[in-house]
């Protein structure tokens, strides 16, 4: 089976798993979802001794991690986005941000792809608060191969981090290729009338949608942002001095993501028409993904719309 | 590294850092004073007769760690760790001052021999249990101290680490409760009742101890008799009295934090200390 027929979310365990057979400082912390992980029953089964389990606890297994992070090990927890974030948000700004201890914050289930868990589960701020803290990276892969090149990179940099983990399958977007680097957008169509960005789960429809454009005559420039902090400004500025017209789409609230990194910098180094795609500052609700992208208007035909409306933008 | 016990200097070196911890905070302008002075004997015992450290090797793999999770208490520690030589003696009148490396609370990042950065109440205890599950893992034999507040025990999170450390047998983990019985809005059985504490850590799993935090015999037969304990982790409730050594606090909810706006409130704090030829050493 190729690796992007998986979930996502089995290719985080597995790849724990090559990471632990390379270093045995790497550590899987689970707060009692860890088969909603992915990495129960197989890194438990090929590393035991490497596997924690802290019960429903996310503050201790947060704070704890730095614990085990301040004695050289490197700890990954996974949790819901909920819980990886607003849940635990002081231990992670004290024990890990503050006190600079190399723990990786995983959150499963990032916006509308917690479905059925509805409105309570349904976190659409993390990309948010956890942009807003110093010290702390910000990653959001968009396929299973960008992910285990994201999960190496982490493993690799004394750097705390929060990773946005999306459990199910996903459209591969890249292929064994793929590299990654906190300081580099990838830009995965060029174009001259619209600049398109996204990050995480939407990247893989946003490519649809500039192919779909590209045979109407609208020419999309689209960036994949798999670091929403670091944030690549200059690649960003430089396509919005080109196509003079932005559009942003997320799996978040429109507040303080992706689209508010894109205005952030765009209004200090390049004033450019933005149009934010996402959830336009409202809770979460048990539904499909089809029923929230229509109620919120990011689904696929409204990035298209978007693009036509900012295409060849205002200068 | 543990040293010889001469009660006599002993009592005279206590006197000198509360003299010490009360010209600090004072200077500063204000301060965690009360259960800064509720320490002296426990963290003086553990640097000079239990813990095993290297100043010039303050993060040495074998070392034993204190993570102080009660953080605002930081002056005390900053004095042990300066009279033990981790940094010069001369940083300790620069507590709270702009640019500092000594904050008001513990901060590993700026200064050598803190094993981890605190303030937010109810996360120590938690991130002791991680160093000790590491040095667990590891196959270490250094022991993890961790000094939390009684009214700090308010903090659910304590509590979810108290199920971890004993469901993982933390017997590493040594933890000591500053139990001077006062928190910030006042005494704990009026703020938010703790008892039955003792019955409380013993029902999760812990080996439970007590001692009077002031005596030095109780003090130093406690924290070794803890570090013997097999198989599950270990909390010493130290009965202390919050503010001790210094009348113009003692065992008063005011304690927690001084405001020293002047000169004659300086004087108060000072010439309110129960011992008074002491000399400051910067």
């Amino acid at each position: 089976m190729a690796l992007h027929d998986q979930e996502m979310r089995f290719v985080y365990g597995a790849v724990l798993n090559e990471l632990m057979a390379e270093n045995p400082n790497v550590l899987c912390l689970e707060a009692d979802l860890s088969k909603a992980s992915g990495t129960n029953p197989q890194v438990p089964n090929a590393h035991a001794m490497n596997f924690v389990n802290f019960g429903v606890a996310e503050a201790n297994m947060i704070s704890t991690a730095a614990g085990l992070a301040a004695e050289g090990k490197i700890p990954f927890c996974a949790t819901f986005t909920c819980f990886a974030s607003r849940r635990v948000y002081d231990q992670v700004t004290i024990s890990v941000a503050y006190g600079n201890n190399n723990v990786k914050i995983v959150g499963t289930a990032p916006g509308v792809t917690a479905g059925p868990n509805g409105g309570t589960h349904m976190c659409f701020q993390d990309l948010a608060i956890m942009r807003a803290m110093p010290n702390l990276h910000v990653y959001s892969p968009c396929d299973v191969y960008e992910l285990r090149a994201v999960l190496r990179h982490m493993a690799a940099s004394r750097q705390p981090t929060y990773m946005q983990l999306v459990r199910g399958q996903v459209g591969a977007v890249f292929d064994e290729s793929v590299t990654f680097s906190p300081d580099r957008a990838i830009r995965l169509r060029e174009g001259t009338d619209v600049t398109l960005v996204s990050t995480g789960y939407m990247t893989q429809f946003a490519v649809g949608v500039a192919e779909s454009l590209a045979a109407e005559g609208v020419s999309v420039e689209l960036l994949h942002y798999p670091s929403v902090k670091p944030f690549d400004a200059a690649t960003l500025v430089a396509s919005a001095r080109k196509t003079g017209g932005v559009v942003t789409v997320e799996n978040q609230n429109i507040i303080g993501g992706l689209g508010g990194a894109v205005c952030e910098v765009l209004g200090e180094q390049c004033p450019t028409r933005v149009k934010r795609l996402g959830v336009p500052d409202q809770f979460g609700e048990v539904a499909s993904e089809t029923y929230l992208f229509d109620k919120h208007g990011f689904g696929p035909a409204h990035i298209a719309a978007a693009c036509r409306e900012l295409a060849g933008g205002a200068r | 590294m543990a040293g010889e016990f001469d009660r006599a200097e002993f009592d005279r070196l206590a006197a000198e850092w509360r003299y010490t911890i009360t010209d600090m905070i004072c200077r500063a302008g204000s301060g965690h004073l009360g259960g800064a002075l509720s320490l002296v004997e426990v963290v003086m015992t553990l640097y000079k007769r239990v813990m095993r450290f290297d100043p010039a090797n303050p993060k040495w793999a074998d070392r034993d760690r204190l993570v102080l999770s009660k953080g605002h208490a930081a002056p005390v520690l900053y004095v042990a760790l300066a009279y033990e030589g981790f940094f010069p003696k001369d940083w300790l009148a620069t507590l709270n001052a702009d640019g500092t490396k000594l904050p008001s609370h513990a901060d590993e990042r700026f200064v050598p021999g803190v094993d981890m950065t605190t303030g937010s109440l109810g996360q120590g205890l938690s991130c002791a249990s991680g160093m000790a599950l590491a040095g667990k893992l590891d196959g270490k034999s250094h022991t993890v101290f961790c000094i939390v507040g009684d009214g700090e025990c308010n903090e659910g999170q304590n509590w979810e680490a108290a199920m971890f450390a004993a469901h993982n047998q933390l017997d590493n983990l040594v933890a000591i409760c500053d139990d001077n019985k006062l928190q910030i809005d006042g005494f704990t059985d009026q703020v938010l009742s703790l008892e039955p504490f003792a019955d409380k850590w013993r029902a999760f799993g812990w080996e439970v101890m007590e001692m009077d935090g002031h005596d030095w015999d109780a003090v130093h037969r406690t924290l070794t008799a803890a570090q013997q304990v097999k198989g599950r982790p270990v909390m010493i409730l130290a009965h202390t009295i919050k503010g001790k050594g210094n009348r113009a606090i003692e065992n008063r909810p005011e304690s927690h934090n001084i405001k020293v706006p002047d000169a004659a409130a300086y004087q108060k704090y000072m010439d309110a200390l129960a011992v008074q030829d002491c000399t400051l050493p910067y």
